[in-house]
Protein backbone atom coordinates (compact mmCIF):
# COMPACT_ATOMS: atom_id res chain seq x y z
CA UNK A 1 0.00 0.00 0.00
CA UNK A 2 1.55 3.52 -1.10
CA UNK A 3 1.30 6.21 1.02
CA UNK A 4 -1.49 8.45 -0.97
CA UNK A 5 -3.35 4.61 -0.74
CA UNK A 6 -2.63 4.83 3.52
CA UNK A 7 -3.57 8.01 3.40
CA UNK A 8 -7.01 7.54 1.73
CA UNK A 9 -7.85 3.93 3.84
CA UNK A 10 -7.10 6.48 6.78
CA UNK A 11 -9.72 8.91 5.70
CA UNK A 12 -12.07 6.69 4.41
CA UNK A 13 -12.01 5.15 8.21
CA UNK A 14 -12.11 7.96 9.45
CA UNK A 15 -15.72 9.27 7.56
CA UNK A 16 -17.18 6.14 8.36
CA UNK A 17 -16.13 6.84 11.80
CA UNK A 18 -17.60 10.38 11.49
CA UNK A 19 -21.05 8.25 10.46
CA UNK A 20 -21.55 7.03 14.10
CA UNK A 21 -23.63 8.67 16.19
CA UNK A 22 -23.67 8.52 19.58
CA UNK A 23 -21.71 11.54 20.46
CA UNK A 24 -23.78 13.44 17.87
CA UNK A 25 -26.67 12.03 19.56
CA UNK A 26 -25.25 13.09 23.28
CA UNK A 27 -24.36 16.12 21.47
CA UNK A 28 -27.50 17.03 20.86
CA UNK A 29 -29.10 16.33 23.72
CA UNK A 30 -26.68 18.52 25.68
CA UNK A 31 -27.53 21.54 23.56
CA UNK A 32 -31.30 20.89 24.28
CA UNK A 33 -30.54 20.50 28.17
CA UNK A 34 -27.98 24.16 28.07
CA UNK A 35 -30.70 25.59 25.69
CA UNK A 36 -33.74 24.66 27.66
CA UNK A 37 -32.16 26.00 31.07
CA UNK A 38 -31.99 29.06 29.33
CA UNK A 39 -28.34 29.80 30.04
CA UNK A 40 -26.73 32.49 28.03
CA UNK A 41 -25.64 31.47 24.41
CA UNK A 42 -22.30 31.85 25.41
CA UNK A 43 -22.54 29.18 28.34
CA UNK A 44 -24.00 26.85 25.25
CA UNK A 45 -21.44 27.60 23.19
CA UNK A 46 -19.14 27.09 25.75
CA UNK A 47 -20.67 23.91 27.04
CA UNK A 48 -20.95 22.34 23.47
CA UNK A 49 -17.55 23.67 22.26
CA UNK A 50 -15.89 21.60 25.40
CA UNK A 51 -18.03 18.50 24.40
CA UNK A 52 -16.33 18.58 20.95
CA UNK A 53 -13.02 19.39 22.12
CA UNK A 54 -13.25 16.13 24.44
CA UNK A 55 -14.82 14.09 21.89
CA UNK A 56 -11.47 15.20 19.57
CA UNK A 57 -9.09 14.75 21.91
CA UNK A 58 -10.28 10.89 22.72
CA UNK A 59 -10.08 9.93 19.54
CA UNK A 60 -6.95 11.06 18.89
CA UNK A 61 -5.69 9.35 22.27
CA UNK A 62 -7.47 6.06 21.20
CA UNK A 63 -5.51 6.64 17.70
CA UNK A 64 -2.63 7.23 19.19
CA UNK A 65 -2.31 4.18 21.98
CA UNK A 66 -3.59 1.75 19.09
CA UNK A 67 -0.44 2.85 16.99
CA UNK A 68 1.73 2.79 19.84
CA UNK A 69 0.43 -0.60 20.78
CA UNK A 70 1.20 -2.39 17.37
CA UNK A 71 4.63 -0.68 16.38
CA UNK A 72 5.73 -2.39 19.54
CA UNK A 73 3.77 -5.71 18.71
CA UNK A 74 5.08 -5.85 15.66
CA UNK A 75 6.82 -3.14 14.53
CA UNK A 76 6.33 -0.87 11.33
CA UNK A 77 5.03 -4.28 9.44
CA UNK A 78 1.93 -6.23 11.11
CA UNK A 79 1.86 -10.11 9.85
CA UNK A 80 -0.35 -10.82 7.47
CA UNK A 81 -2.64 -12.24 10.13
CA UNK A 82 -2.96 -9.40 11.95
CA UNK A 83 -4.78 -7.67 8.74
CA UNK A 84 -6.80 -10.71 8.48
CA UNK A 85 -8.23 -10.64 11.82
CA UNK A 86 -8.44 -6.80 11.08
CA UNK A 87 -10.29 -7.49 7.98
CA UNK A 88 -12.58 -10.08 9.45
CA UNK A 89 -13.71 -7.69 12.56
CA UNK A 90 -14.60 -4.81 9.94
CA UNK A 91 -17.13 -7.53 8.12
CA UNK A 92 -18.17 -8.09 11.36
CA UNK A 93 -18.84 -4.90 13.02
CA UNK A 94 -20.07 -3.85 9.07
CA UNK A 95 -23.04 -6.43 9.32
CA UNK A 96 -23.72 -5.40 12.82
CA UNK A 97 -23.94 -2.12 11.83
CA UNK A 98 -26.80 -2.82 9.15
CA UNK A 99 -28.29 -5.13 11.63
CA UNK A 100 -28.55 -3.76 15.02
CA UNK A 101 -26.89 -0.11 14.88
CA UNK A 102 -30.26 1.35 15.63
CA UNK A 103 -32.92 0.06 17.69
CA UNK A 104 -36.66 -0.54 15.54
CA UNK A 105 -38.39 2.18 17.32
CA UNK A 106 -39.05 5.88 16.91
CA UNK A 107 -36.34 8.21 17.37
CA UNK A 108 -32.62 7.62 16.97
CA UNK A 109 -32.18 5.05 19.87
CA UNK A 110 -28.47 3.24 19.39
CA UNK A 111 -27.62 -0.52 20.08
CA UNK A 112 -25.50 0.29 22.72
CA UNK A 113 -25.54 -1.26 26.68
CA UNK A 114 -28.58 0.37 28.17
CA UNK A 115 -26.79 1.15 31.76
CA UNK A 116 -24.36 3.22 29.14
CA UNK A 117 -26.80 4.90 27.64
CA UNK A 118 -28.43 5.62 30.93
CA UNK A 119 -25.02 7.10 32.20
CA UNK A 120 -24.44 9.47 29.43
CA UNK A 121 -28.34 10.29 29.56
CA UNK A 122 -27.90 11.27 33.42
CA UNK A 123 -24.24 12.58 33.02
CA UNK A 124 -25.97 15.68 30.24
CA UNK A 125 -28.65 16.88 32.75
CA UNK A 126 -26.11 17.17 35.24
CA UNK A 127 -23.61 19.14 33.12
CA UNK A 128 -23.11 22.58 34.38
CA UNK A 129 -19.81 23.56 33.24
CA UNK A 130 -17.24 23.40 30.21
CA UNK A 131 -15.03 20.67 32.25
CA UNK A 132 -17.94 18.24 32.80
CA UNK A 133 -18.55 19.00 29.31
CA UNK A 134 -15.20 18.00 28.24
CA UNK A 135 -15.31 14.54 30.34
CA UNK A 136 -18.74 13.74 28.48
CA UNK A 137 -17.46 13.73 25.49
CA UNK A 138 -14.36 11.77 26.18
CA UNK A 139 -17.17 9.25 27.50
CA UNK A 140 -19.13 8.96 24.61
CA UNK A 141 -16.39 8.32 22.36
CA UNK A 142 -15.57 5.62 25.09
CA UNK A 143 -19.06 4.18 24.92
CA UNK A 144 -18.94 3.88 21.44
CA UNK A 145 -15.64 1.70 20.99
CA UNK A 146 -17.56 -1.28 19.74
CA UNK A 147 -18.67 0.74 16.44
CA UNK A 148 -15.39 2.78 16.01
CA UNK A 149 -12.79 0.39 17.45
CA UNK A 150 -12.90 -1.45 13.85
CA UNK A 151 -11.84 1.67 12.10
CA UNK A 152 -9.05 2.64 14.85
CA UNK A 153 -7.28 -0.66 15.12
CA UNK A 154 -7.30 -0.42 10.90
CA UNK A 155 -6.49 3.55 11.14
CA UNK A 156 -3.50 2.40 13.36
CA UNK A 157 -2.30 -0.58 11.39
CA UNK A 158 -1.75 1.66 8.93
CA UNK A 159 -0.81 4.55 10.88
CA UNK A 160 2.31 2.69 12.12
CA UNK A 161 3.83 2.26 8.08
CA UNK A 162 4.02 5.87 7.45
CA UNK A 163 7.01 8.17 8.20
CA UNK A 164 6.83 9.81 11.32
CA UNK A 165 6.01 13.33 9.54
CA UNK A 166 3.08 11.48 8.39
CA UNK A 167 1.88 9.71 10.76
CA UNK A 168 1.19 12.89 12.83
CA UNK A 169 -0.38 14.18 9.73
CA UNK A 170 -2.60 10.79 9.35
CA UNK A 171 -3.47 11.29 13.25
CA UNK A 172 -4.78 14.94 12.75
CA UNK A 173 -6.66 13.86 9.39
CA UNK A 174 -8.35 11.09 10.95
CA UNK A 175 -9.71 13.16 14.13
CA UNK A 176 -10.40 16.27 12.17
CA UNK A 177 -12.36 13.67 9.41
CA UNK A 178 -13.99 11.79 12.33
CA UNK A 179 -15.28 15.18 14.13
CA UNK A 180 -17.27 16.44 10.66
CA UNK A 181 -20.74 15.36 11.86
CA UNK A 182 -20.07 16.73 15.12
CA UNK A 183 -18.58 19.75 14.43
CA UNK A 184 -21.88 20.09 12.09
CA UNK A 185 -24.17 20.01 14.84
CA UNK A 186 -22.23 21.90 16.86
CA UNK A 187 -21.88 24.65 14.05
CA UNK A 188 -25.60 24.39 13.43
CA UNK A 189 -26.85 25.05 17.34
CA UNK A 190 -24.22 27.65 17.37
CA UNK A 191 -25.60 29.62 14.45
CA UNK A 192 -29.12 29.45 15.61
CA UNK A 193 -30.59 26.82 14.38
CA UNK A 194 -33.55 24.65 15.86
CA UNK A 195 -32.71 21.36 17.56
CA UNK A 196 -35.87 19.75 16.82
CA UNK A 197 -34.88 20.14 12.89
CA UNK A 198 -31.26 19.04 13.33
CA UNK A 199 -33.06 16.04 15.13
CA UNK A 200 -35.91 15.27 12.55
CA UNK A 201 -33.00 15.07 9.96
CA UNK A 202 -31.43 12.44 11.68
CA UNK A 203 -34.09 10.49 12.61
CA UNK A 204 -35.65 10.70 9.03
CA UNK A 205 -32.30 10.09 7.46
CA UNK A 206 -30.65 6.98 10.38
CA UNK A 207 -31.42 4.02 7.44
CA UNK A 208 -29.38 6.06 4.95
CA UNK A 209 -26.38 6.43 8.03
CA UNK A 210 -26.40 3.41 9.26
CA UNK A 211 -26.44 1.52 5.43
CA UNK A 212 -23.35 3.99 4.89
CA UNK A 213 -21.23 3.10 8.20
CA UNK A 214 -22.05 -0.60 7.49
CA UNK A 215 -21.19 -0.48 3.80
CA UNK A 216 -18.30 1.49 3.90
CA UNK A 217 -16.47 -0.77 6.41
CA UNK A 218 -17.20 -3.80 4.02
CA UNK A 219 -16.08 -1.42 1.38
CA UNK A 220 -12.85 -0.94 3.40
CA UNK A 221 -12.69 -4.28 4.43
CA UNK A 222 -12.49 -6.05 0.57
CA UNK A 223 -10.33 -2.92 -0.62
CA UNK A 224 -7.19 -3.79 2.54
CA UNK A 225 -7.78 -7.50 2.38
CA UNK A 226 -6.70 -7.35 -1.29
CA UNK A 227 -4.27 -5.21 -0.98
CA UNK A 228 -2.73 -6.78 2.04
CA UNK A 229 -3.16 -10.07 1.78
CA UNK A 230 -3.56 -10.98 -1.62
CA UNK A 231 -0.96 -7.92 -2.65
CA UNK A 232 2.50 -9.55 -0.51
CA UNK A 233 1.43 -10.46 2.41
CA UNK A 234 1.87 -7.04 4.37
CA UNK A 235 4.26 -5.44 1.95
CA UNK B 1 -54.44 26.14 41.45
CA UNK B 2 -54.05 23.22 44.11
CA UNK B 3 -52.06 19.98 42.95
CA UNK B 4 -54.18 17.24 41.69
CA UNK B 5 -54.10 14.34 43.52
CA UNK B 6 -53.04 11.65 40.80
CA UNK B 7 -50.19 9.15 41.16
CA UNK B 8 -47.45 8.97 38.42
CA UNK B 9 -46.51 5.58 37.76
CA UNK B 10 -42.82 5.89 36.47
CA UNK B 11 -41.35 4.40 33.28
CA UNK B 12 -40.94 0.29 33.86
CA UNK B 13 -41.94 0.36 37.13
CA UNK B 14 -38.75 0.17 38.74
CA UNK B 15 -38.42 3.77 40.88
CA UNK B 16 -41.78 4.06 42.97
CA UNK B 17 -44.55 6.73 41.49
CA UNK B 18 -44.86 10.11 42.54
CA UNK B 19 -47.47 12.55 43.04
CA UNK B 20 -48.23 14.68 40.29
CA UNK B 21 -46.54 18.15 40.01
CA UNK B 22 -47.87 20.78 37.98
CA UNK B 23 -44.81 22.54 38.63
CA UNK B 24 -42.35 19.61 36.83
CA UNK B 25 -44.33 19.29 34.22
CA UNK B 26 -44.76 22.89 33.49
CA UNK B 27 -40.83 22.89 33.57
CA UNK B 28 -40.36 20.39 31.69
CA UNK B 29 -42.62 22.37 28.77
CA UNK B 30 -40.72 25.44 29.40
CA UNK B 31 -37.73 23.57 28.67
CA UNK B 32 -38.41 21.92 25.57
CA UNK B 33 -39.93 25.26 23.99
CA UNK B 34 -36.74 27.68 24.89
CA UNK B 35 -34.46 24.02 23.30
CA UNK B 36 -36.21 25.26 20.16
CA UNK B 37 -35.51 29.03 20.27
CA UNK B 38 -38.68 30.26 21.80
CA UNK B 39 -38.86 33.44 23.87
CA UNK B 40 -38.92 32.89 27.50
CA UNK B 41 -42.61 34.60 28.00
CA UNK B 42 -44.25 32.65 24.97
CA UNK B 43 -42.57 29.25 26.24
CA UNK B 44 -44.34 30.43 30.13
CA UNK B 45 -47.42 31.07 28.31
CA UNK B 46 -47.33 27.77 26.18
CA UNK B 47 -46.38 25.83 29.20
CA UNK B 48 -49.32 26.59 30.90
CA UNK B 49 -52.04 26.33 28.24
CA UNK B 50 -50.51 22.71 28.13
CA UNK B 51 -50.66 22.23 32.28
CA UNK B 52 -54.39 23.43 31.94
CA UNK B 53 -54.90 21.03 29.50
CA UNK B 54 -53.17 18.21 30.90
CA UNK B 55 -54.84 18.97 34.47
CA UNK B 56 -58.32 18.48 32.51
CA UNK B 57 -56.64 14.93 31.09
CA UNK B 58 -55.69 13.93 34.63
CA UNK B 59 -58.71 15.00 36.57
CA UNK B 60 -60.69 11.96 36.00
CA UNK B 61 -58.00 9.66 36.81
CA UNK B 62 -56.66 8.51 39.92
CA UNK B 63 -53.41 7.43 38.46
CA UNK B 64 -51.52 7.27 34.90
CA UNK B 65 -47.86 6.27 34.03
CA UNK B 66 -45.43 8.78 33.36
CA UNK B 67 -45.15 7.39 29.63
CA UNK B 68 -49.43 8.28 29.05
CA UNK B 69 -48.34 11.61 30.76
CA UNK B 70 -45.66 12.94 28.56
CA UNK B 71 -47.59 11.82 25.52
CA UNK B 72 -50.38 13.56 26.54
CA UNK B 73 -48.86 16.49 27.25
CA UNK B 74 -46.70 16.29 23.50
CA UNK B 75 -50.20 16.11 22.19
CA UNK B 76 -50.93 19.23 23.59
CA UNK B 77 -47.90 20.74 22.90
CA UNK B 78 -48.09 20.26 19.53
CA UNK B 79 -51.47 21.83 19.16
CA UNK B 80 -49.19 24.90 20.44
CA UNK B 81 -45.48 24.43 19.17
CA UNK B 82 -44.79 21.24 17.07
CA UNK B 83 -41.72 21.30 16.74
CA UNK B 84 -41.05 21.87 20.99
CA UNK B 85 -43.71 18.69 20.89
CA UNK B 86 -41.55 16.71 18.45
CA UNK B 87 -38.21 17.53 20.64
CA UNK B 88 -40.32 16.67 23.73
CA UNK B 89 -40.95 13.35 22.18
CA UNK B 90 -37.59 12.71 21.18
CA UNK B 91 -35.99 13.45 24.62
CA UNK B 92 -36.00 9.95 25.75
CA UNK B 93 -35.10 8.52 22.62
CA UNK B 94 -32.13 10.22 21.56
CA UNK B 95 -29.50 8.05 22.56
Amino acid sequence: MDTFSSLAVIALAALIHASFQLSISVLTLLSGHALGANHARIRVWRLTTSFVIGAGVATMLLLSFLAILFNSLYGRTAPAVVWAITCGLLVGVGVAIWLFYYRHSRGTTLWVPRGMAHYLSDRTKATRDSAESFGLGLSSVFAELLFIGAPLILSALVLVRLTPGLQLAGLFMYTMISMLGLVLVWALVGSGHSLSSIQKWRETNKGFLQFVGGGGLLVLSFFVYVSQIFGGFGS
Amino acid sequence: MSELAVDIIKRGGRRPSERYSRDKLHASIVAACLSVNTPAGLAEEIAAAVCDDVAQWLSVRPEVTSDDLRRVAARHLNIHHPDAAYLYEQHRIII
